[in-house]
């Protein structure tokens, strides 16, 4: 108990270091750990991502049309409701844990164990604004990034097969998208994709600092804590988001729009 | 304390003039009985027969500024222990240190090694740093092309050296610390190190330069 305790303390102190070191972006060296990370985590990973969303898309779509035996306005509301809203982000999210999260963890245990990090702070650089703020930045922006192609593709894979399996038209159902969605549906996604971005890489660059031990021996064992409790945290996220958003909350002000 | 006893006052600056040309003076705590460690302002020097503790102790004082109870620490003319928090980061920025492999960060290359304390501490000099950076490593007796897209896991031991230097170099310390400066090296290599001290004394004039060697049976 009191470990986790220690760990949760020890990503919030992260974290704030994070929100009050920012301008250290600016700095050349910063910077470019910061465009490795965006290519890294949005760039190199957008080709799975795509193909992913668009067999996503197709998948969900083909069962609602078969099950429930749907019309237009109901696959169109299936595939706002859930690849827009919930999956898009939600499977980003894992993917991002499953490449990146990994990776960072791994990267940082080694560095740690290997005494890069105190190579770091013998330079005077705090192995925090090097180390943590742009992967913090730049996984976050790239799940933001990444939840939007899942959307596009899922959404545009899902009205391609219904187009072609229900009785209507690729332009009727883009109508019916277009007249149910809501800016408020992309700003929620996107919100929620960039504090699950964040959680993601402060669990990770949290565990890739603080290895259990110091043999190499330590380097899975933080990766698979990192991935472990990055997935954990995401779901509680998305639960928390859930209820807050479409639940009653705000005193009743924000109900679920259905 | 608010009322100085007057003799102790004079003591302390008498400690404080005699301390105004020391580059590195560290004292453990009596009960350890070890001897001082006690460096003049400029030049090379050598601390030998330094055990794995000794050295980790002394590199833990001198470079995180921070003493060890009934230990002193004198660095470049300043008492550690009477400096405030600003007072010793600015005489940290001061110090340099190059660890027996180099210091290196194993997923950049040579030349983003080089600049990277330089891009985080001065950023505006880094525009002006390649041909300094070419300099340095035709002085001692690199070939830049050659060295500066190598990752540390292409370099050769004497190469990792090289490059960490170089890094210092650029900050233009007035105290330098190399750990161990021709261990795991070949006979070649072992002449080339004798250019460093040389170079530093070309680009830092009056600046110290301290190597620490372990013991042999350490």
């Amino acid at each position: 108990m009191i470990g986790v305790y220690r760990e949760f303390e020890g990503c919030m102190r992260l974290m704030g270091h994070v929100l009050r070191r920012l301008q250290v972006l600016a700095l050349p060296p910063v910077t470019e750990a910061l465009t490795r990370q965006i290519y890294f985590t949005g760039a190199s990973a957008t080709a799975g991502m795509v193909l992913r969303g668009a067999l996503l898309g197709t998948l969900i779509i083909a069962y609602v049309i078969d099950v429930l035996e749907a019309n237009s306005a109901l696959a169109v509301k299936i595939l706002i409701w859930v690849v827009l809203r919930e999956i898009g982000p939600l499977i980003a999210a894992v993917l991002v844990i499953q490449r990146s999260g990994t990776a960072v963890a791994t990267e940082l245990a080694l560095m740690q164990i290997s005494g890069e990090v105190t190579s770091l702070r013998r330079m005077r650089i705090d192995p925090r604004d090097y180390l943590v703020v742009p992967r913090v930045v730049g996984v976050a922006l790239s799940t933001a990034a990444l939840t939007f192609y899942v959307q596009v593709i899922a959404v545009g894979g899902g009205m391609l097969l219904s187009a072609l399996t229900i009785d209507a038209s690729l332009g009727q159902l883009t109508d019916e998208f277009f007249l149910l969605a809501s800016p408020v549906d992309f700003a929620y996604s996107m919100v929620k994709s960039l504090l699950f971005g964040v959680a993601i890489a402060v669990i990770c660059c949290y565990h890739g600092l603080h290895p259990p031990g110091v043999s190499i021996n330590a380097v899975p064992k933080a990766a698979i804590n990192a991935v472990t409790q990055s997935t954990l945290l995401v779901m509680l996220l998305n639960v928390i988001f859930a209820y807050l958003v479409f639940g009653q909350a705000f005193f009743g002000l924000v109900t679920a729009k259905v | 304390m608010s009322h100085a006893d007057p003799a102790a006052r004079s003591d302390s600056a008498s400690r404080h003039s005699a301390h105004a040309r020391v580059a590195l003076g560290y004292e453990p705590p009596a009960d350890r009985g070890e001897g001082r460690i006690w460096i003049p302002m400029g030049g090379s020097h050598r601390i030998a027969d330094l055990t794995d503790t000794q050295k980790g102790r002394l590199l833990s004082a001198v470079l995180d500024l921070k003493s060890e109870l009934g230990a002193r620490l004198v660095l470049l003319g300043l008492e550690v222990d009477r400096l405030g928090t600003a007072e010793r980061a600015a005489l940290r920025a001061r110090v340099a240190f190059l660890p027996a492999g180099g210091g290196l960060l194993s997923n950049l290359n040579a030349w983003e090694n080089i600049v990277l304390p330089l891009g985080f501490h001065y950023p505006r000099r880094l525009r002006s740093v390649a041909g300094q950076v070419d300099d340095l490593l035709k002085d001692l007796g690199a070939d830049p092309h050659d060295l500066l897209a190598k990752l540390p896991e292409r370099m050769s031991a004497y190469e990792k050296k090289l490059a960490g230097y170089v890094r210092i170099l650029l900050e233009s310390p007035e105290l330098v610390l190399v750990e161990d400066l021709r261990g795991g090296l070949d006979a070649a290599e072992r002449a080339g190190t004798a250019g460093f001290f040389p170079t530093y004394q070309a680009r830092c004039p009056g600046g110290t330069f301290v190597q620490l060697e372990g013991s042999p049976e350490a």
